[in-house]
This record gives structure tokens, C-alpha cells and sequence, in this order.
């Protein structure tokens, strides 16, 4: 599902985010990817979303290569993707129920499906009461449920969810961390990216990346 | 395509999102493009109406035979006949005094009391000459040879000044669409500018989402569309009132002026103008997409 030999991403100013990381994510595989603040989590992330390009190494996901990806098939391997971002990129002014339909007006379901879909999948969130809330009135751990329930709405083979605690005391961080736990399936990974590793349960997690100043530290998985 | 159908609903909802954003800005657009639209479409309607009294009076090309004092009727009737032989002559007939007092109070209409102050009817007789457009100069000139004339008269000078005018209007027309156009590109991609500029958060969530380009730039491409249609269908509007006042303002003091058909010349401004903004609106929105598409990445 996503392999990375030597991938290395340098910004323009010349910084390392990522310094010759190499891994693989198999289907079905819970990966936590921990690392404190600026360790290059998130810039792993915008690779794996395709919004920024390696500038050496080699990355695939999805069957997809990363190095040279075009426009119209990284848009094919998003639709594929249920991403819950840091800053959650709710559209403010609509609805609970509006926000999660939007993740799948542009994919190939059935305008009829829509509703319940979208009605199941805040149901798994625990949000059905809101569906028509307006997405400023919520707090900061329901606007996060949404951003969930937009992600798994869309059905996807990869569940990204970058830093999902940052904002949450504890309570709701474990809920939150539980929430995406569940959303394992045969067929769908979950990646998480969390500076938190206390609130991780190892029991059930595949894979425990850490990353360190753009560098692998660790990881439960064997490297190439 | 089947994205865009069950979409409806959302980009229409989007697209009137997006006007309201900017109330003042796209108001004051719109008050823009209704202008611009308007006087544009008076200067095609001036034109329109310029190349019909050319046609008209190409199509009614005539002369007058003035004939030297001392001929008689008698003789005005034969050269009518005689007339006739020339080439280029399509029909010839004697108009007396008297009809040319009628047709000159037909023409008057309420303004013909001041014939009563002549003593004596003030008109001559003459022979009124239908001739092929193409051969005026040539029947003037076989015309002018005859003893008897005194003097022809044609309407030459009238329709090469009405043809001068034709061609300026012609050229202002062009000049204005030009202009008009032009205007209308820069407004409207500014505005296509502005909505992206203040939506760039949700663009941005959208493509991250997968959205394809089409499905994020359509709300854009028809707000623009529905500023440059509204501004050209409120020009449409006034355009059609200000031809009904200028009609009624033409018929009463001079009738003899041959206008095309009201109705007629309204509707065909209407199509151009509705055509052109529809053009611009798309042209203008995707002028402001993909200029903005360098900054957006959309």
C-alpha cells in the first residue's frame, strides 16, 4: 500500500524535513507515526497526500508513484484517500451534514446515497444529533468528529489523520484516538500522527513509527 | 457529466455564496457592465438604423427632372415617356403642382398650415425618374443633355453622407465592442480574482479532497456568468425603452426617415448584447481562474 526507500524531502529554504526514511504500510495496517514538534510527521504526511514532492528517494502509495505523480491522477489517488487534517478544514456558514457530504459529492456514489451515508457515518461518530449544526457552533472535539466522519463517508483505503489530540484534553483525545482505532478494516489503513505516545494503545496498533529531526529512530517493522 | 447534474443544486447554491460575498464590489460591477453593455448597444442600434436608410434609399434611387420655364405639360408628359428608352431607367412619371403640394402637406402633416401663406401653390411640375442605383450618374447625365431641362436633381450627396455616417458608426461600433469587451474581461476576471482569493481555504480543502478542477471552477465560471447576463439583459431592457422613446421622439417631425422596424432592430441588439455577455462571462472567468490557478494552485 505505501512503500518509501531512501525518501528525503528538502523546502526550498533548505531545510531537511526527512532525511532517507525508509518504510512500508501493508492494507489493513493501524501505523502510528509519534515524534515531537517538527520532527517531520507532517511533512511525511504532504508526501503521502501528494502536496509536496520527494527531492530524493523513492515513494509509492497506492500503487501510485509519488516522484511523478500528475495533476489529474494525484486527484484520483485523493479521492481515494479519507484525510482528517490538522487544522480539521471545515468550511464554515454550512451545515454538520453539508461538511461530510462535500467529501463525496465528486466520487462516484449515488446523489441518493448521500444522506444516509453521510447520516451513518455521524452516527459512527457519535454526532447524528448535530447533523444540522452549523460547523463554527461546534466545539473543537465535535468539529473533529466531523472531519472524521467526512473521511470515512468517502469509503477510502487510506485513513490519514495528521496530529487528531492537538487540540483535546485527555478525555477527548482518547475518545478521538479510540474512534480512529475502530476504523481499521481489512481493506483500509489508518495512519495517525501524534506527538502523544502515552495515549497509544500498543496492543492494537501494526506499526509505531518514530521520527526524529527528519530521521527514522524506530520502528516495529523490519527496514529494507 | 454526471457529477455536474446531481451538482446542480450545490453550484448554483455556491455561485450565489459567491455574489453575496461581495455585495458592494459585484454591485458596482454589474452597474458597470449594464453600462458598458448599454451604450454599447445603442451605438449597434444607431448603426443598424443608418444601414437601413442607406439600403432604403439605394433601393428608392431616383431623380427629379426640373424643366426650363415656358414648356408645357404636354411636352413634361412626352419626355416622362421619352425617359423611359435609357438604360437604366426603371420608371418615369409626371408629378404635377398639385401633387407636389399634397406630398409635401402628407409630409408636413400638422406643421402644413405654413403652405396657406402662399399666395400661389409655391411647387413646379417635374418628372419624378426610378433609376437602377448602379446607373445614376449615366440617366443624369442623358437626362441633363435634353434642351429643356433646366435642372436634375439627385440624392447623391444625401447618401454618401449617410453612407460616411454608416461607416463611422460602423467603426465606433467596433471600436465599442472592443472597448465594452475589453472592460468587461478585466471586471469580471478581477472578480473571478477576488472570490478565489476569499474562498482559497475551501479550494484548497476541496482539491485536497480530490475534487477535480471542473467541480471546484464552476461556481466561479457561473457567477460570473450571471453578472455579465444580468448586466446585459438590464441593458437589453433599457435599450429597448430608450429605442421606443427615441422612435416616438423621430415619427411626428420627421416621418420621411426610413427606420428599420422597432421591433426588429430591438431584438437583433438584444441577441448581440445577451451573446456578448455570455461570451465575456465565460471568457472572464476563465481568464480569472487561470490566472489565479498560478497563486492558488487550483
Amino acid at each position: 500500500m505505501i512503500t518509501a526507500k531512501k525518501l528525503s524531502l528538502q523546502y526550498p529554504d533548505g531545510t531537511n524535513a526527512l532525511n532517507e526514511i525508509n518504510l512500508r504500510i501493508k492494507a489493513g495496517e493501524l501505523v502510528y507515526i509519534t515524534g515531537p514538534s517538527g520532527s517531520g510527521k507532517t511533512s511525511l504526511i504532504k508526501l503521502l497526500m501528494g502536496m509536496e514532492k520527494p527531492t530524493a528517494g523513492r515513494l509509492e502509495v497506492l500503487s501510485h508513484s509519488m516522484n511523478r505523480i500528475d495533476v489529474k491522477r494525484r486527484m484520483l489517488l485523493r479521492q481515494y484517500m479519507g484525510p482528517v487534517f490538522q487544522e480539521l478544514k471545515l468550511i464554515n456558514g454550512r451545515t454538520v451534514l453539508d461538511n461530510v457530504i462535500l467529501g463525496m459529492r465528486f466520487l462516484p456514489i449515488p446523489k441518493q446515497q448521500w444522506k444516509t451515508l453521510a447520516t451513518d457515518a455521524l452516527e459512527k461518530v457519535k454526532l447524528s444529533h448535530k447533523i444540522f449544526s452549523y460547523a463554527e457552533n461546534l466545539s473543537w472535539g465535535e468539529k473533529q468528529r466531523v472531519a472524521i466522519a467526512r473521511a470515512i463517508v468517502r469509503k477510502p483505503s487510506l485513513i490519514i489523520a495528521d496530529e487528531p489530540t492537538g487540540n483535546l484534553d485527555r478525555k477527548n483525545a482518547i475518545n478521538i484516538l479510540e474512534l480512529l482505532n475502530s476504523l481499521k478494516q481489512e481493506d483500509t489503513s489508518v495512519i495517525i500522527t501524534t506527538h502523544a505516545t502515552h495515549l497509544i494503545d500498543s496492543d492494537i496498533v501494526d506499526q509505531l513509527i518514530q521520527i526524529e529531526a527528519g530521521q527514522l529512530q524506530a520502528s516495529s517493522m523490519e527496514e529494507f | 457529466m454526471k457529477a455536474i447534474t446531481a451538482n446542480l443544486g450545490y453550484f448554483f447554491k455556491e455561485t450565489f455564496t459567491l455574489l453575496k460575498l461581495n455585495k458592494l464590489s459585484n454591485i458596482l460591477s454589474l452597474l458597470s457592465i449594464t453600462l458598458a453593455f448599454f451604450l454599447l448597444s445603442l451605438v449597434v442600434a444607431t448603426w443598424l438604423i443608418s444601414t437601413e436608410m442607406v439600403d432604403v434609399l439605394q433601393q428608392e434611387a431616383e431623380i427629379n427632372v426640373f424643366f426650363s420655364e415656358g414648356t408645357g405639360n404636354t411636352s413634361h408628359y412626352e419626355m416622362a415617356e421619352s425617359f423611359l428608352e435609357i438604360q437604366g431607367v426603371q420608371a418615369s412619371r409626371v408629378v404635377t403642382e398639385a401633387e407636389a403640394l399634397e406630398r409635401m402637406e402628407t409630409i408636413l402633416g400638422e406643421e402644413s398650415e405654413v403652405l396657406t401663406y402662399f399666395d400661389e401653390n409655391p411647387f413646379e411640375s417635374f418628372v419624378e425618374v426610378k433609376v437602377d442605383f448602379e446607373q445614376v450618374g449615366a440617366v443624369k447625365e442623358s437626362v441633363s443633355a435634353h434642351e429643356d431641362v433646366r435642372y436634375v436633381r439627385d440624392h447623391q450627396e444625401v447618401l454618401d453622407q449617410i453612407r460616411n455616417i454608416s461607416a463611422l458608426q460602423r467603426f465606433l461600433g467596433t471600436l465599442f465592442i472592443v472597448a465594452a469587451g475589453t472592460a468587461t474581461l478585466v471586471i469580471i476576471s478581477h472578480i473571478i480574482r477576488q472570490g478565489i482569493y476569499h474562498n482559497r481555504q475551501q479550494i484548497n480543502t476541496l482539491l485536497l479532497l480530490g475534487a477535480p478542477n471542473f467541480f471546484v471552477s464552476l461556481p466561479f465560471v457561473l457567477s460570473g456568468l450571471v453578472l455579465t447576463l444580468t448586466g446585459g439583459l438590464f441593458a437589453s431592457l433599457l435599450t429597448r425603452f430608450t429605442v421606443g422613446l427615441g422612435y416616438a421622439q423621430l415619427a411626428t417631425p420627421i416621418p420621411f426617415i426610413p427606420l428599420p422596424p422597432q421591433e426588429l432592430l430591438v431584438q437583433n441588439t438584444t441577441v448581440l448584447v445577451l451573446g456578448l455577455s455570455i461570451f465575456l462571462g465565460l471568457s472572464g472567468s476563465i481568464m480569472g481562474i487561470r490566472s489565479s490557478r498560478k497563486e492558488e494552485s487550483l
